[in-house]
Parts: structure tokens; sequence; C-alpha cells
């Protein structure tokens, strides 16, 4: 590091331009007001954060009730096609109704490929006393259905992305 | 936090620090007035939440965190900034003060550094941070760090050697 000891020394002669005297008496004003904040918050629950768990808890019980019904469907579904005597004895009418079941498109696949990985650095989410690293994904996801009776499958593409915000501890 | 506004430290500690914060917030935002906002936002912030003033690489996340969601939100005022950095040098206000006309070519090579290596300069030079602190603000490991401050020496000196 040498060979630049003297560029350095130059760059280090240079000297940012100061800060107005206004974004002083800003940021005084500030930090008053978040006292007052302060005084007026004592031993009073954010409400910040009361709101972001009011949004998680409403999309967890939406997550969880309609993975209840998808559950329901996944477990009724094997008693109407194929009731245990069908097998040895169907009758015509049980055959059509499996026929009808088998007639329709079932989710057939689910594939999600991550293109792009951004580590967008350190945040502070708002609401959040503690910085968390943003992680961007860029992904293409494909669905796939496919109809037995007939052979006929449906595929559906589409880019997504999402965010995720790793928590970092303090040092 | 009790009267911390009329509390000596934070003048103090906002005194050393704001010159090197607004160099770095500049990059992203050429009105100085803006990067003034993304400054006072980022410190208020920091002295708000009580972490230790001398975890410079958290305060210098913030401020680029700041920054770039302050360019993200308005798609407009992006544009506008990325048609100001691609201006010549002498249309955006002074970044550095009183240069004589020795320093003046130095000043401008600086500002037509990349970004990745501009960042890592500003943070080495005027703020004496650690490639460490470093990268830990800007979530790179220190080896690339390194390399980013070396290229950005090496761009310096090429642009600074007469043609």
């Amino acid at each position: 590091m040498n060979d630049f000891s003297e560029l350095e020394n130059e760059l280090k002669k240079l000297r940012p331009a100061p800060p107005s005297p206004e974004l002083f008496s800003r940021v005084e004003r500030a930090l008053v007001d978040v006292a007052e904040e302060n005084e007026s918050a004592d031993n009073v629950v954010c409400p910040d954060r009361f709101r972001v768990n009011w949004v998680s808890l409403g999309f967890g019980l939406a997550a969880a009730a309609a993975l209840l019904i998808v559950a329901r469907i996944e477990i009724n579904r094997p008693g109407k096609k194929i009731p245990a005597i069908a097998s040895l004895t169907p009758a015509p009418r049980d055959i059509a109704g499996a026929a009808a079941v088998n007639d329709r498109l079932v989710p057939a696949g689910f594939t999600q490929v991550v293109y792009n990985t951004r580590d967008e650095g350190l945040h502070f989410a708002d609401g959040s006393d503690q910085p968390m690293r943003r992680m961007r994904y860029q992904t293409h996801e494909t669905l796939q259905w496919h109809n037995a009776a007939t052979g006929a499958s449906l595929r559906v593409s589409y880019p997504s992305e999402q965010v995720e915000l790793i928590p970092v501890s303090g040092q | 936090m009790d009267d911390v506004a009329t509390h000596k430290d934070w003048k103090v500690c906002f005194s050393s620090l704001a010159p090197g914060l607004l160099l770095f917030a500049r990059q992203w935002l050429r009105s100085p007035a803006d990067a003034e906002d993304v400054v006072q936002e980022a410190f208020v912030r920091f002295w708000r939440r009580n972490h230790d003033i001398g975890n410079r690489a958290l305060l210098y996340a913030a401020v680029r965190s700041i920054a770039l969601d302050f360019v993200r939100r308005d798609s407009r005022r992006a544009r506008r900034e990325a048609d100001a950095s691609s201006e010549t040098a002498q249309s955006a206000e002074p970044q550095f003060e009183q240069l004589d006309d020795s320093q003046q070519p130095l000043a401008n090579a600086v500002d037509r550094l990349p970004l990745d290596q501009r960042e890592v300069l500003v943070m080495k030079i005027w703020d004496e941070l650690t490639f460490a602190e470093i990268a830990t603000a800007l979530g790179i490991s220190q080896n690339t760090a390194a390399s980013r401050y070396r290229y950005a020496l090496v761009a310096l000196k090429k642009s600074l050697q007469p043609q």
C-alpha cells in the first residue's frame, strides 16, 4: 500500500463540505421531538409493533385456514373416489364417478428457480430496533397441472421476487 | 435519552461525523439538501435507538439504507438523480470545500469512480473506518472491501497521470 501513500495523503487533504448550520437545528428539533415522544410513550407499547403483530397474525390465520381447507379436500378425496369394495365389483355408476374425479386437472408439479440473489446490506425496518440484512431473490416459478384422463396438461410460469429480512446482531 | 436535545454530546458526535456522512450520502443523492435529509434521518434514528455511536459501520449502513430507500421511493427523483450523476462534475454542487487548482482534478477523479469503489474510498479515507467496519456496513467481505479500495486508488492514480 506504500505505492499509494502519497495519493492517500492528497485525498485526506480534500475536506468534505461541512453540513449547513440549518441541519444542526433540524437535528436538534428532531431529537427534541424524539425525547418528547419517549416521555409521552413511557410504559406504552409501541403502536407500530401492535399493528405489525396484527398484520402478521392475520396472515397467519389466513394461511392456517387455507391449509385446513386444502387438508380437508385431500382427506375427503380418497373416500369418494375409491370405496373399498369398488376395486372388486365396480358398479357402472362408481366407474363414472371415478372417471369424473380423474377427468380433471390435478397439480403435478411446482418448480422455483432462483436466478438472482442480491444482498442489499443492512437496513432498519420500520419499528425495528435492530438492523436486518435484506436479501432480494428473483425467481421464476412454474406450476403444472395434469389431467390423467385426457392427457391434457397446463403449465403457468411467472417471475417473482422475494425479499427476506435476516436479523443481524449488533456489535 | 433524558434531556437529549440539550445534551452536548450529540453535537460533538454530529460535528465530527456529518461531513463524512454527507459525502457518503452524496454518492446516491447529488442534491446536498436531499443528502442532509438522509443524514438527519439516519443520525436521529441511530441516536434514538441508543446505538453505540462508536459503531460507525452501523451508522454508515443506516445512511446507505435510507439513501437507497429515498431513491427508490420516487422513481422520478431517481431518474433525476441518475441524470444528474451522468452530468459533468462541474454541474453538481461541490462535495469538497475550498479546492485549489491542484486539488480539483483529484476531486473530479473521485467523483468519476464507480459507486462500489467510491463508497469504500469515502469510508476509508475521510472516516477512517477499518476494512472490517466497511465490510460490515456494505455486507461484503473484508477482502472485497480491501480490493475495491485498491482498485479505487489505482483508478485515481491512472486518471491523474498526464496523457
